[in-house]
């Protein structure tokens, strides 16, 4: 056996000269991996940002193409409805109708609510149980109930019409509206009678009253103008039937 | 010496540390690096044996590199994991190679030890 490690004529060298080679490719290959290894979160979660930032891109576009249809729909009626008489009165009535569906935009007299999450805060050991100072859906279900009982014609929560079929629940920390989750402050916007809305909120130990112990921000606005947006997506009717073909 | 590769190895690793390539291109470096493994290792075996050869030496470190990478690239087209067959085969035949050198060791060692119990009077 010969020595490798001992120095000759023809061996050390091409031996140096192919270690450099190799410890070149060591380095940068051991460098490449360290950035990569590095930004593998970050570009990880970047790509998530980015789908969302496009599904909700998505969503926007859609929402405005239904706004169109809706648009269009309300033309096409117009036109058709140019011989007068009972044309008219159908558009009346399917008017009327989309309204209840909450399929158009309204506004009207009313009242603008905000209610956000208390002033008050728990500490010391029982710090990390702050549910009883913050909004629920409960509260929430809670005050629209009291406004249509108030004889709200049209209500909105954060911008989402409530209407046949509108759940409001919580979903983990958050609260969903039609299936869209919406963030505190919550902002209910009602169409109707001001002082009927103001009076019946305000009713001694109701709604607002037991919100307002617990100092939760609780702002009623009575306005002269209250904007209702309409529905994002219809309620749809796949079960329920008309039991008679007449309408009233 | 040994020194002098050693050094050349460290100072080649430190001489490209500040540069990256695409990460495209890391397979193909790393089956590079092994195959370069591979004919140094090959290379140690060939010098202990005494039949190292300094132009099969440098030519087979470079061709069996280009073509480790061309049949990973290959592979890369074709949708075949010929990078996997790379990887295996030189892996294989540097555990092989290491195994001989660790038994021309042995041998050495063994030889030496016998060398001297015989020149031991009794």
């Amino acid at each position: 056996m010969r020595a490798f490690w001992e120095a000759g004529k023809g061996w050390t060298l091409p031996v140096a000269g192919v270690c450099l080679v190799l410890g070149a490719l060591l380095g940068i290959q051991t460098h490449t991996q360290q950035l990569r290894g590095a930004t593998e979160v970050g570009r990880r979660s970047s790509a998530l940002v980015g789908m969302l930032t496009n599904s909700e891109a998505q969503l926007a576009a859609q929402a405005k193409e239904i706004e169109q249809l809706r648009a269009q729909l309300g033309k096409f009626e117009k036109e058709a409805m140019s011989d007068k008489g009972v044309t008219q009165r159908v558009y009346e009535e399917m008017q009327t109708d989309r309204v209840a569906l909450g399929l158009l935009p309204v506004k009207g007299p009313g009242v603008e609510l905000e209610l956000g999450d208390s002033t008050m805060r728990r500490d010391g050991a029982e710090a990390g149980s702050q549910d009883i100072y913050l909004i629920h859906d409960y509260d929430l279900r809670e005050v629209a109930n009291e406004l249509w009982a108030a004889g709200a014609e049209a209500v909105s929560l954060n911008n989402q019409r409530l209407v046949t079929g509108s759940a409001i629940r919580c979903s983990g920390p958050l609260i969903q509206v039609n299936n869209t989750t919406i963030p505190s402050p919550f902002v209910f916007h009602a169409i109707g009678n001001k002082d009927n809305f103001v009076s019946a909120l305000n009713i001694r130990d109701g709604v607002l009253d037991r919100l307002r112990w617990v100092k939760f921000q609780v702002k009623l606005t009575p306005k002269d103008d209250v904007a209702v947006p309409a529905i994002a997506i219809a309620p749809k009717f796949r079960y329920a039937k008309p039991v008679t073909e007449e309408t009233p | 010496m040994i020194f002098l590769p050693v050094v050349a190895l460290i100072l080649g690793f430190l001489l490209v540390y500040r540069f990256s390539i695409p990460s495209a291109w890391a397979d193909y470096a790393a089956i590079a690096i092994l195959a370069g493994f591979d004919a140094l290792i090959g290379a140690v075996r060939a010098r202990m044996e005494g039949q190292f050869d300094e132009a099969v030496f440098i030519s087979g470190f470079f061709v069996n590199m280009a073509l480790a990478i061309l049949l990973a690239y290959i592979g890369d087209k074709l949708g075949v994991d010929l990078y996997l067959a790379v990887v295996v085969a030189l892996g294989i035949r540097i555990f092989t190679n290491l195994g001989r050198i660790r038994g021309l060791f042995v041998r050495a060692r063994m030889e030496a030890r016998r060398a001297r119990h015989a020149a031991m009077p009794h």
